[in-house]
């Protein structure tokens, strides 16, 4: 269980975590959202005690994390990859770790098996690629067999077996009553992943709900979501114009238009002459809804500055 | 990858306690190469020193016993000077090395509340230094005393005098990695504490007596005194009757020396313990 209340974090005039409140249950996944900059980490760091808050307090397991006096039974949590002294081998840097605790050397064999370390793990930390760092920080957070388990990112870098990987793992430890809290970018991932998810835009929680409701309600946010593939785009969307809330481009060369349904977008052309090659009704990903609902945030946020 | 999350039952008794941060931070310094480095450094330059300079001996047929004794004394603390920047350096980069790798994330992840990591880490680097010191230094005072037992000196290992000074300087060494610690702590960048520690070292006493000179304002010679390596250096300084009224103002006896260097490493590991206790990392 995190409870995060009213968390603020300010660095100078720039407010980073804005008045941030969430909780994560036991026995779910929860997904942590945000472009970057959102503040994910910094949250984070928060509620592992390494940042400070300006305001507000979160607490793991009831408590705030520095208050334990077996914190990584409590908690598991990789917060960057390579947070290890370079010169060290990935072995010594668990064993250190472990050491802390009085966790026995079997259990530092054990994570180095589960996270496919074997091989490496006399190496020295500096030579790592991303991807081994990233086995290595989840090798860390697993060494206290802790109840609640914290990972930023955690597929950044890994290959598709360890995305498969991280998967399992986050949903057998939930299975299992375990808190777990993961953030990433990649929003296919959490789709597959996460029970819940928190939405972070510009420090501020943009959405807090089950997977399937953030959904829904990100297809319905703006109207309809039409794909449209025309070959003078230009001549199309310049006669749309206002009645889009958003024209973006996808990466087939084809546009996602929302607000518009389909049949008012073909009047449009027939009526600009504007030649359609596709016109295809879509429902919202968790992408798009993702996407729609940080853009608003965006928006929003440069008319406040204005 | 396997697919278990955990198969050996945890045991009941996991959690942390300073012998077991103290355990971390002895693994941390042995498993890092600059560590290696230092102190085979260290070892050489103590050792070397006092083979060097101790079959230099002159004629001991005419010494009196208190020249031979400050003879040993000065051998085997000819290299603590040289010996202070190599700890110095070392003090710095074992815990700037952590905050430069992200290393101290880690470390303040598996003690959130600070302090016990922090201080175990002192506690390692004061013990492992102290004991490669005073080995060094005793090899080197086997080695020197029995090439100038070769030329008829023989120092008396047995008074208080000689043997005082001689783990003085492993003392004053020891101190000295803490206050180079403390100093890393504080500004948690290698150049940064590296260069602070070395100012203080060498640039300042520099800068002091130039002043003092230029003045001529014994009060800056006094506070010369204070400074770590001169303070500190009344610990590894052989005395005898009367060889203190030598020099005017304000003198510290090895005691003294020892006194103001200690205060000096409380007050800097202190300021710098309860910055680092609040600070972001």
């Amino acid at each position: 269980m995190i409870e995060v209340e009213h968390l603020t974090k300010q660095y100078g005039p720039k407010t980073a975590v804005d008045d941030v409140s969430f909780v994560v249950r036991p026995g779910s996944v929860t997904g942590f959202l945000g472009p970057n900059g959102a503040g994910k980490s910094t949250t984070m760091r928060m509620i592992m005690g390494l940042d400070r808050p300006t305001s507000g307090r979160a607490t793991v397991n009831g408590r705030p994390y520095t208050s334990f006096r077996d914190p990584l039974r409590q908690v598991g949590a990789l917060l960057e990859a390579k947070a290890v002294h370079s010169g060290r081998s990935a072995w010594n840097h668990l064993l250190s770790l472990a050491a802390t605790h009085g966790i026995p050397k079997a259990r530092v064999h054990e994570v180095i098996e589960m996270t496919g370390l074997e091989s490496v793990a006399r190496k020295r930390v500096g030579g790592f690629s991303l991807g081994m760092g990233q086995r290595l920080g989840i090798a860390a957070a697993l060494l206290g067999d802790p109840k609640t388990l914290i990972l930023d990112e955690p597929v950044n870098g890994l290959d598709p077996d360890g995305v498969v990987w991280v998967r399992q793992l986050a949903r057998r430890m939930a299975a299992d009553g375990r808190t777990v809290f993961l953030s990433s970018h990649l929003m296919s991932e959490m789709a597959q992943t996460a029970d819940r998810v928190v939405v972070l835009g510009r420090g501020r929680v943009l959405a807090d709900a089950p997977i399937s409701e953030f959904v829904a309600a990100g297809g319905q946010q703006g109207g309809s979501r039409v794909v449209v593939r025309a070959p003078t785009p230009d001549l199309l969307f310049r006669a749309v114009g206002s009645a889009a809330s958003a024209i973006t481009p996808r990466e087939d060369g084809s546009f996602l238009v929302v607000g518009p349904d389909a049949p008012t977008i073909g009047r449009i052309a027939a009526q600009t002459g504007a030649e359609l090659h596709e016109l295809t009704p879509t429902g919202a990903s968790l992408e798009e809804a993702y996407m729609s609902l940080t853009r608003d945030d965006v928006e929003y946020r440069s008319e406040g500055v204005r | 990858m396997t697919a278990t999350t955990h198969r050996a039952a945890a045991p009941t008794n996991v959690g942390l306690s300073f012998p077991r941060l103290v355990r971390s931070e002895w693994i941390k310094v042995r498993s890092i190469r600059s560590t290696w480095w230092c102190y085979a450094v260290l070892v050489v330059v103590t050792i070397g020193m006092a083979v060097l300079l101790g079959g230099y001996a002159g004629d001991g047929s005419d010494m009196p016993q208190d020249a031979m004794n400050g003879q040993l004394v000065s051998v085997n603390t000819a290299a603590v000077s040289l010996a202070a920047l190599v700890v110095g350096v070392l003090g710095v980069l074992i815990i700037t090395g952590e905050y430069g790798t992200g290393q101290i994330r880690s470390t303040f992840t598996a003690d959130p509340g600070r302090t016990g990591a922090v201080l175990a880490k002192a506690a390692v680097l004061a013990a492992t230094t102290f004991v490669v010191s005073v080995v060094a230094t005793w090899i080197g005072v086997a080695a020197s005393a029995a090439l100038q037992a070769a030329s008829g000196i023989h120092a008396d290992l047995t008074d208080p005098a000689v043997f005082l000074p001689l783990l003085g300087a492993s003392v004053y060494t020891t101190l000295l990695a803490l206050l180079a610690f403390g100093i890393g702590l504080l500004v948690r960048s290698s150049a940064g504490g590296i260069a602070i520690t070395l100012g203080i070292l060498l640039v300042l006493p520099i800068i002091l007596s130039i002043v003092g000179s230029l003045l001529e304002a014994q009060w800056v010679m006094d506070l010369m005194q204070f400074l770590p390596s001169q303070a500190g250096g009344q610990l590894y300084t052989y005395a005898y009757d009367g060889a203190s009224s030598a020099q005017d103002g304000l003198v510290l006896d090895g005691w003294g020396g020892f006194a103001v260097l200690l205060a000096e490493v409380v007050v800097v590991g202190a300021l710098a313990l309860t910055v680092a206790r609040t600070r972001d990392v």
